[in-house]
């Protein structure tokens, strides 16, 4: 998954170097759903690392909570200012699809990361495949039950972060389908959250009550994965349900570490905003690129969470990028 | 205007009277519907998750009794809950951190005291800004990131318990206990009714005006602060979205445990018979099963009946 990315950077960087002369100072605008997370932040680090190698200008756009309408408006602000391209995580499917074709037309690149648009008029799609990242929670689940308990059978359940987001459903979907693969496992119950950690936490206690006898649970996103592992953490389950959470906020890699989660599934942001400006830069000097790229997904336990693979995937700070650049 | 027994009975009923009468019902209903709803520990649970919600809704409620508002409580909760984290993550002890993030509460209840008071711009506006304000302080504080890697002790507070019953809960009740008094046996509290019965007559009749509205937003938002600090102690870590739309809820239990948005009507019992109310929904809610989105539809049917059977009663009393 990651080699076809890695090419593509290679590509764009021998393009840079046979490139024609490059005007003063590019300008690429990254454009995230919401930068109030810690996940689109992150995207941002990446976006800036990229800005500061390929020496232009990074503008960090978005609106602070999930608002198509909002994401809209300032996707056609920023394409107002001409920039040499746009890196984009469009909010809703169907409604970012006609914005970005405009913008495409208008002789701007967009690259999108995460989540899609309807359209084809884009440059390069980079993304993590949420279903398959529901399945792998599926399986680390039922990994850690079988260590347990020597059977990977059992009642489990699943916290929906928010209604209706497309990345949720599709991340609770492929958790689903992943379940039915284990004829043992069967998923008692579903609740829905407001996206905030205590009710993840209210939630995960109460879903204890109902059934005392819950063999694992699965968090959709960083919020619920936080709540979630505090809950198992106050309640020193830890050792008894298994607990896999999305995302790897400082909050779930505190549980990880006290092992109240068993196991969290992480995407690679900071990769989708440096890849994204890469790339944006290369298309905006007529480099073709690949139109699908898979950014991936791994499932990180306690266990391996140390291997310089995923350390990097972990914490940020500790994120090398040496294979883009040589330098 | 018919008058007779009943009539002179529903007169005099506590205006807390229909929200409590909905909790025990719920509660005998849950206790034989749902098998392990009458347990030690589900109660333990309901009370912590109870005691944040319950304690902004105490003070959200005093803004509301004189007939004003505040929005920004959610927001404050998570911008002082960060700042109190941020400072612990730099090495400043508990107590200074804690003392610090309080204050920061009650300066904001005082700025919102000022426009409200001072500057005449409606309270609703006001704390609508605030909410707006303080949810983007707490992001600029945190840089969008959850802030960990908090001293350990920070969560013994909220995990400890007094004979059995949770610090958190133990913590509303006495917070609970201290605003009953003001509101219902000092002169603060007699000044902060009648404001918000009538701000004309109070301010004719010599009431501080701005002095009380002082009171009552410092409240609002100092309780808020400590609440955000208990979320704390409860997630150990802080995130900036946390505390996410619990204005809504905070407002939602002081209405239906009585208290009037028009003004000069509530009480701490209320609220927190209110809180206690949605805490125990949701958690029904789990325990038997509902369809999450069904809880929802459920939860504003809720609302929208008690306020009306408390409408009713508020009719009876003026004789329509």
């Amino acid at each position: 998954m990651l080699k076809k990315l890695t090419m593509a950077a290679s590509v764009a960087t021998l393009a840079l170097f046979s490139a024609p002369a490059v005007q003063a100072q590019d300008t690429v605008a990254v454009i995230v759903k919401a930068t109030t997370s810690e996940y689109w932040q992150t995207v941002f680090k990446g976006a800036e690392q990229a800005g500061k190698e390929l020496n232009i200008k990074i503008e960090e756009l978005g609106t602070p909570k999930d608002d198509a309408a909002g994401q809209i408006a300032v996707l056609e602000g920023a394409a107002g200012k001409k920039p040499s391209a746009i890196v984009i995580s469009p909010t809703i499917f169907e409604a970012l699809g006609d914005p970005v074709a405009a913008v495409t037309k208008a002789g701007i690149p967009v690259i999108i990361i995460d989540s899609g648009a309807k359209t084809d008029k884009f440059a390069s799609f980079l993304t993590t495949d949420n279903v398959a990242g529901g399945k792998a929670a599926a399986d680390a689940m039922a990994t850690c039950i079988k260590e347990r308990t020597g059977k990977a059978a059992g009642k489990v359940a699943f916290i929906t972060a928010m209604a209706g987001h497309e990345s949720l459903d599709s991340r609770d979907k492929g958790f689903k389908d992943g379940i039915a693969a284990y004829p043992d496992l069967k998923i008692v119950g579903n609740r829905v959250a407001n996206n905030e950690e205590a009710e993840g936490m209210s939630l995960t206690a109460d879903m204890l009550t109902k059934d005392a006898d819950l063999a694992g649970i699965f968090a959709d996103n960083a919020q619920m994965g936080t709540g979630a592992g505090t809950s198992i953490s106050e309640k020193k389950l830890g050792a008894k349900l298994c607990l896999v959470a999305f995302d790897a906020d400082k909050g779930e890699v505190e549980h990880l570490n006290d092992g109240s989660i068993y196991a969290v599934i992480v995407q690679d942001p900071f990769m989708m905003g440096y890849a994204g400006v890469w790339d944006g830069y290369a298309a905006a000097h007529g480099v073709r690129l690949p139109k699908n790229v898979d950014t991936g997904v791994g499932a990180v336990t306690k266990a391996n969470m140390n291997d310089p693979a995923f350390a990097g995937l972990m914490d940020v700070t500790k994120r090398k990028m040496s294979p883009y650049t040589g330098n | 205007m018919k008058s007779n027994f009943l009539g002179a009975l529903f007169q005099r009923l506590p205006v807390e009277t229909y929200v409590v009468t909905f909790t025990v019902v719920l509660w005998i209903a849950l206790s034989i519907t749902a098998p392990n709803f009458l347990t030690g520990d589900n109660i333990s649970n309901m009370m912590r998750q109870v005691s944040i919600s319950g304690i902004i809704a105490i003070g959200v409620l005093c803004t509301i009794i004189i007939a004003g508002i505040d929005l920004s409580v959610g927001s404050v909760a998570a911008f002082c809950g960060v700042f109190a984290a941020q400072l612990l993550s730099h090495g400043y002890g508990i107590p200074i951190s804690m003392v610090l993030a309080l204050l920061t509460g009650v300066f904001i209840g005082a700025l919102n005291a000022v426009a409200v008071g001072k500057l005449g711009i409606p309270a609703f506006i006001v704390t609508l800004a605030g909410l707006q304000v303080y949810r983007g302080f707490a992001l600029l504080i945190s840089g969008g990131m959850t802030v960990g890697g908090l001293p350990p002790d920070i969560k013994l507070f909220a995990r400890g318990t007094v004979f059995g019953i949770p610090n958190l809960f133990l913590t509303m009740i006495v917070i609970g206990i201290c605003v009953h008094y003001i509101l219902g046996f000092t002169c603060t509290g007699r000044y902060l009714y009648a404001l918000g019965s009538n701000s004309e007559a109070a301010r004719r009749q010599g009431i501080p005006v701005f002095r009380i509205t002082m009171v009552a937003y410092v409240l609002s938002s100092g309780l808020t602060a400590l609440a955000g600090i208990l979320l704390v102690s409860r997630l150990s870590i802080a995130s900036p979205s946390m505390a996410n739309a619990y204005e809504l809820q905070a407002i939602a239990a002081a209405v239906v445990g009585g208290a009037s948005l028009f003004g000069g009507r509530g009480t701490v019992l209320g609220a927190v018979a209110g809180a206690i109310l949605f805490t125990t929904m949701s958690n029904g809610a789990v325990l038997l099963d509902i369809d999450p989105f069904w809880e929802m539809v459920l939860e504003g049917l809720l609302i929208a009946l008690v306020v009306y059977l408390d409408n009713l009663q508020k009719k009876r009393l003026s004789g329509l």
